[in-house]
């Protein structure tokens, strides 16, 4: 266990909501985006989509596409294939379950590329798509996730003998003692169909390669994992140390650009073969189809045991979850669901099987919660049956078994630790900003009207920085247990003084990393925050940087900025001691230098000792070298590894944030529809660095939440066919279905991390699906509804009223 | 097919002429010939509004126009608002309410706030709201751009152009 | 999402829309508001060889109301319709339909004729002018032809207008003193297509019903007039009884097609309860109560 950290209380830059570092540009339409970059001789790439669930090319005539003027190339997939090797892959089974850029054989579901074409313009590339003649033999496909686990069931990827590409069952605790002295068990079938992050910007990339040099540069908004591109490098055939990856600002990511390589392989490939720059941006229907960012696709078969007076005792967790085609991350997303599998109770045993299944829809990604959400939401769902069933209220039942804040750092039945909390005063703090007692008799008075009101809470765990290890304790053997997922910073004073940042990943998806950067910087060297230049750099010089994800970048950029944040101190310390003819230990930071403790007027300004440092080598002692610039590579501080058997999976996933959601609604009974009467959000995030960016995550999340809950849902046929593949059908929240939310803070520093910084970047939506259904259910319980589906669409909803109504 | 037309149109003030392919969109001449690359293609099929610019005063989808259909018109995009190198008093409101993460949505957004308070210079919070509920965000959750638009409510000075 | 190539035609008058349509041929489009066939084009799914180009066809761009009669010219924006005092007098039916399609920018360029023209099975413009028994005059190189609206509509994006000829007027006759309107529907987002949506008509005279007209769009190839339903209305007392047994038979007689917004048993339950909420409303508005 790390040590514990003592935090400062004076300060003056963080906590304080200063408007974003970002916003001018961006509000200058000047975003940088990547379609905003044009590079003289630039190609187009379009790809060819298969209109197909599973069927196998039998052959591809692009002899018309190639002639088509100002066509440059068409690249077909058995052609990619020998241009390229597969995509990096974090699965099970890489060899048996290859990823190609390009499918080559066959198809594994509608809107897989089949071939690129490279042309002078995207509009010439899609005429020259159109004239390319796939022949296909259609196969049939298998779409269900339980109609996967059929023996005869079509086989998605045939070498894997199975459509399950991974299976286990993990025991925490005793799970048959404590069911066995349970008094009451309830069990349900839980299903969460898939949405997706869906920024409004695509993913893309721009590729670039110089025969001369060897050097393939790619532009992607999507840059992560800089240790981990050596793979992409294999893919793309060149030398590791020969490709350089740039971070281009992304308009939006929610996880769909975490590692978002396949448009970077495709750019790549392109450039290399045409010998010109090469950009290759989705379109909408790519995006929607073929994007590899779905979210969670699962069946829960769930069992909660618990004692007649609420307490719970312990899980069975069954689930199916459906990946798609590939298995791009592997099961990763279980990884987040047991790093808080047991919620914000005391839940002494837990069991957890998991049968992860390939079908023939787009595979999995990222999406904000990266499955935790999931498991939240399952969670309270139970929580909320076993409520209904013991005739407790909701409230009361999360009070009696919500961890005290004294019981922390509490270690739950997977062997991760939640490092800090206080969730009583979170849920207390919820119930008061909702008017929750005035609104439970407001339902009670709508109930007499004949009106369906609803008030629906959660309490949620928000967990942050994940681990490497929770990709790969799911195998005993594991091909390969990386434990490195740093992030880096490099801080260079220039000779006036100035502070420049360099971060290494595409940090900027809409978060604020250039803000928490000038914030945390301003604080620890004392200089406005406003005169921090933040730059992104590329790969190839960079330092190693993991990026977004897991609400991971906050913390863990604070740790990197206080690593190099204390080197060049020392640094100026030993400058600064020099001119003052001072000890270094009679010296302070002071007001943005430093100054000899006592004597305030005999200082050093930054910009004093730098230009000394930059210039004037030889006054100086003779170990001091020129210049003013410190890198720190900051690894995650708290990971422990799993026991070999697995009953321990060790610490992963440590700074555990927290929040309770209180959604009020009232539902049309004769459509189904839900609307908002009230929507209350508290948090705690420990210490917020800006408390309005974190107010816009929450918000944000928790609409992204309501359209996974109500809206959202990548909807396939029978056959596989992909029915959503436009925003006329793939139903975004506009402005007039997300509610005002109210929001409440509460901070519960993490003993573990700079100035106790938890992440909280995946707010609203870790919580806002089990608060909206737990709403919904509420609504209807006297017509004895049970909200098992998401999304709950006005259909779905009047469906079970009337089942409930008949049975 | 590949002939070019000529299109002459006034954009952000200034007098531009060209000639493009009829089906190059607006939004595609604005962005790659003129190098205005505020307005954004976000789904070509008129639905998320990342597009939007005024034309004679009015917003529209610039991906549903095509550059040949605004012959004679007077486009305003983003990169309008801003005068003399400061920020219109309808950003800096964006940027004091943190009305962008992202910023994507947000030129957008910025010119249907603008056409917005032209027509109603004092909204309720649900006007604004309503008003907005034409584009799309995926980052704010729109609260915050709503508070911005109130708060530049008072200060926003001129409308551009009359609707039509 | 590019469209493919096409070669573009502005046309200034109706005469020379008319010219280039025969000249063209049935390749090619009528291009107004473009809302619905660039989106269509940039799918890839219409891809017509010439465009016709109407937006300059200044003559097409007008309302005129005299005498309880409103000619609506097929150019005229959505947008100016819905701002239309004009409009607003003589049939509210047609603003509050209006208000519905998509959202103002988009309506800023949305033609009336443009809507009625492209047929979108959900499109509420089609069903309120469907319920006020509009006309519609179509304009081809041998003379105009006016067409009720009844018969307009021939199927899910198909109407009675042939390649080279064009929409140029839309008629209707407001309802007399005592008509109350309503035009609502279900949407399931905000920028959904309609699910179902109902337009409704009652005339009220010394209490009973009248008159009443009743249409739906989303619920078939075309809108449709739920006769059945009208029939249960006129010459009666506006009961919450009669109003739901009309909304009953308007619902019996439909047999929606299912997609990803709603099965079609759904839409059938829904039109059932929004003929009735639409028929509730327009009585009130009638009896002078909401406007």
């Amino acid at each position: 266990m790390p040590a514990v950290r003592e935090h400062p209380t004076d300060l003056k830059w963080i906590g304080k909501s200063i408007p974003r570092i970002e916003d001018p540009r961006l509000l200058r339409g000047r975003g940088g985006y990547i379609d905003d970059l044009v590079l003289p001789r630039m190609l187009h790439a379009a790809i060819v989509r298969s209109p197909h669930a599973h069927a196998r090319i039998m052959g591809i005539d692009a002899a018309a596409a190639r002639q088509l003027p100002g066509v440059v190339t068409v690249i077909t997939g058995a052609e990619a294939a020998e241009l390229c090797d597969p995509m990096p892959d974090f699965g099970p089974d890489p060899a048996r379950h290859t990823w190609r850029c390009l499918a080559v054989e066959k198809v594994r579901n509608v809107g897989e590329g089949v071939a690129v074409v490279v042309a002078e313009s995207r509009h010439i590339a899609e005429d020259a798509c159109d004239l390319v003649e796939v022949t296909y033999e259609p196969l049939p496909a298998v779409v269900d996730p339980e109609a996967a686990l059929a023996p005869d069931a079509p086989l998605v990827h045939e070498a894997l003998g199975s459509n399950v590409a991974y299976t286990r069952k993990f025991d925490f605790g005793d799970v048959d003692a404590d069911f066995a002295e349970a008094e009451v068990v309830v069990s349900d079938r839980l299903r969460w169909h898939r949405s997706g992050g869906q920024p409004l910007e695509t993913v893309g990339a721009v590729a670039q390669y110089d025969p001369g040099t060897g050097m393939l540069t790619i532009w992607e908004n999507s840059l992560s994992f800089t240790s981990y591109l050596f793979l992409l490098a294999m893919t793309l055939k060149v030398p590791a140390n020969k490709l350089d990856v740039r971070a281009v600002p992304a308009g939006g990511s929610f996880g769909s650009k975490l590692w978002a390589v396949k448009a970077a392989a495709v750019a790549g490939m392109c450039a290399k073969a045409t010998g010109r720059p090469v950009k290759f941006i989705e379109d909408r229907v790519d995006n929607l189809s073929n994007s590899d960012h779905c979210g969670s696709d699962r069946v829960y078969n769930v069992e909660l045991a618990a004692m007649r007076d609420g307490t719970l005792r312990s899980l069975r967790i069954h689930v199916v979850d459906d990946y798609g085609a590939y298995m791009q991350f592997g099961v990763g997303h279980h990884g987040n669901a047991l790093a808080q599998v047991t919620g914000p109770y005391r839940i002494g045993s837990i069991s957890y099987e998991l049968q992860a299944v390939v079908t023939n829809k787009c595979q999995q990604g990222a999406y904000r919660g990266f499955g935790s959400e999931v498991n939240n939401w399952m969670l309270e769902r139970m929580v909320d049956l076993l409520a209904r069933k013991l005739e407790l209220d909701p409230v009361e039942i999360r009070r009696r078994n919500l961890l005290g804040k004294d019981e922390f750092p509490y270690f739950i039945p997977t062997g991760n630790v939640y490092d800090s909390g206080d969730y009583a005063e979170v849920l207390r703090k919820a119930l008061e900003l909702a008017g929750y007692d005035q609104w439970r008799a407001e339902q009670e008075r709508a109930r007499q009207e004949g009106r369906y009101l609803g008030i629906g809470l959660c309490s949620c765990q928000e967990r942050s920085v994940f681990s490497a290890t929770e990709f790969w304790f799911w195998f005993d053997e594991p091909a390969a247990p990386v434990t490195s997922m740093p992030e880096s910073i490099t801080l260079s004073v220039d000779a006036t003084g100035g502070v420049s940042a360099t971060l290494y990943s595409c940090a900027f998806w809409g978060n604020s990393p250039e803000t928490m950067v000038a914030q945390l910087v301003a604080e620890q060297l004392d200089v406005d925050p406003t005169t921090v230049n933040v730059v992104y750099g590329g790969s190839n010089t960079g330092l190693p940087a993991t990026g977004p994800g897991g609400s991971r970048f906050t913390v863990m950029i604070a740790g990197a900025i206080e690593g190099a944040v204390g080197k060049i101190k020392d640094k100026a310390f030993k400058i600064a001691a020099h001119l003052l003819e001072a000890a270094p230990e009679d010296l302070e930071w002071r007001e943005g230098g430093v100054s000899v403790k006592g004597t305030p007027t005999s200082r050093k300004s930054l910009g004093e000792v730098a230009v000394m440092a930059h210039l004037f080598k030889h006054s100086l002692p003779d170990d001091i070298e020129s210049g003013l610039e410190a890198g720190q590579v900051f690894d995650h501080p708290y990971t422990t590894m799993p026991s070999p058997d697995r009953s321990d999976l060790g610490v992963f996933y440590p700074f555990m944030g927290h929040a309770c959601h209180i959604a009020v609604v009232e539902v049309d009974v004769e459509t189904g529809a839900v609307e908002f009467l009230k929507y209350v959000a508290v948090h705690d995030c420990g210490t917020l660095v800006n408390p309005r960016s974190l107010e816009g995550h929450i918000v944000g999340g928790t609409a992204q939440g309501l359209g996974t809950a109500l809206l959202e849902q990548f909807v396939y046929s029978d056959d596989g066919n992909l029915l959503t593949q436009s925003y006329f059908d793939y139903l975004l929240p506009s402005a007039l279905e997300v509610p005002e939310v109210v929001i409440g803070h509460h901070e519960t520093p993490s003993p573990y991390t700079p100035y106790g910084i938890k992440g909280g970047g995946e707010a609203g939506r870790m919580m806002a699906p089990a608060a909206i259904a737990s709403a919904v259910e509420d609504a209807l319980a006297p017509l004895g509804v049970r909200v098992h589906t998401l999304p709950a669409t006005p259909e779905r909803v009047l469906t079970w009223i009337e089942e409930a109504q008949g049975a | 097919m590949t002939e070019r037309l000529p299109v002459s149109m006034v954009v952000n003030g200034v007098p531009t002429v060209a000639e493009v392919e009829p089906r190059r969109s607006l939004v595609e001449f604005l962005r790659e010939d003129l190098g205005l690359v505020g307005a954004h293609v976000g789904c070509e099929h008129g639905v998320c509004g990342t597009c939007t610019v005024l034309m004679n005063g009015e917003s529209v989808r610039s991906c549903l126009m095509f550059t040949v259909q605004a012959n004679g018109a007077e486009i305003q995009t983003v990169e309008g608002l801003a005068a003399n190198g400061e920020l219109h008093p309808l950003q800096e409101a964006f940027r004091e309410k943190q009305g962008l993460q992202c910023g994507f949505c947000t030129p957008g957004m910025l010119l249907l706030a603008l056409e917005l308070l032209g027509e109603n210079p004092h909204p309720t919070a649900a006007e604004v709201r309503q008003g907005i509920a034409g584009n799309l965000c995926r980052c704010t959750g729109y609260q915050f751009i709503i508070e911005a638009v109130l708060a530049a409510a008072d200060r926003v000075p001129i409308v551009v152009g009359e609707p039509a | 999402m590019k469209p493919a190539p096409f070669s573009y035609h502005p046309a200034s008058s109706v005469k020379e829309v008319l010219d280039l349509l025969t000249e063209l041929g049935p390749e090619a489009r009528v291009l107004a508001g473009g809302q619905s066939l660039v989106p269509m084009m940039n799918f890839r799914v219409a891809q017509p060889a010439h465009l016709v180009d109407i937006n300059p066809v200044v003559e097409l761009d007008y309302l005129q109301a005299e005498d309880g009669r409103l000619a609506i010219g097929a150019r005229t924006r959505q947008s100016a319709l819905e701002r239309s005092s004009a409009v607003a007098a003589q049939a509210p039916l047609l603003v509050e339909a209006v208000g519905h399609q998509a959202f103002p920018t988009v309506r800023h360029r949305g033609t009336v004729g443009g809507s009625l023209a492209h047929a979108d099975p959900a499109a509420e413009l089609s069903a309120a002018v469907l319920a006020m028994d509009g006309e519609l005059v179509v304009t081809g190189p041998d003379g105009s032809r006016t067409v009720p609206a009844l018969e307009f509509f021939q199927g899910p994006f198909e109407t009675v207008v042939a390649p080279q000829e064009l929409l140029t007027e839309i008629r209707v006759e407001a309802w007399p003193a005592g008509t109350g309107h309503a035009f609502l529907e279900f949407a399931r987002a905000y920028h959904g297509f309609a699910v179902v949506g109902v337009a409704a008509l009652v005339h009220l005279d010394g209490g009973q019903i009248a008159r009443a007209a009743v249409s739906l769009c989303g619920v078939a190839g075309t809108p449709v007039r739920a006769a059945a339903a009208e029939e249960r209305l006129v010459g009666r007392t506006p009961t919450p009884e009669t109003l739901e047994e009309a909304a009953v038979a308007a619902a019996d007689g439909l047999d929606p097609a299912s997609d990803v917004q709603g099965s079609g048993a759904y839409r059938r339950k829904l039109a059932r309860v929004f003929v009735r909420r639409a028929l509730r409303l327009a009585v009130e508005r009638a009896n002078g109560g909401q406007s």
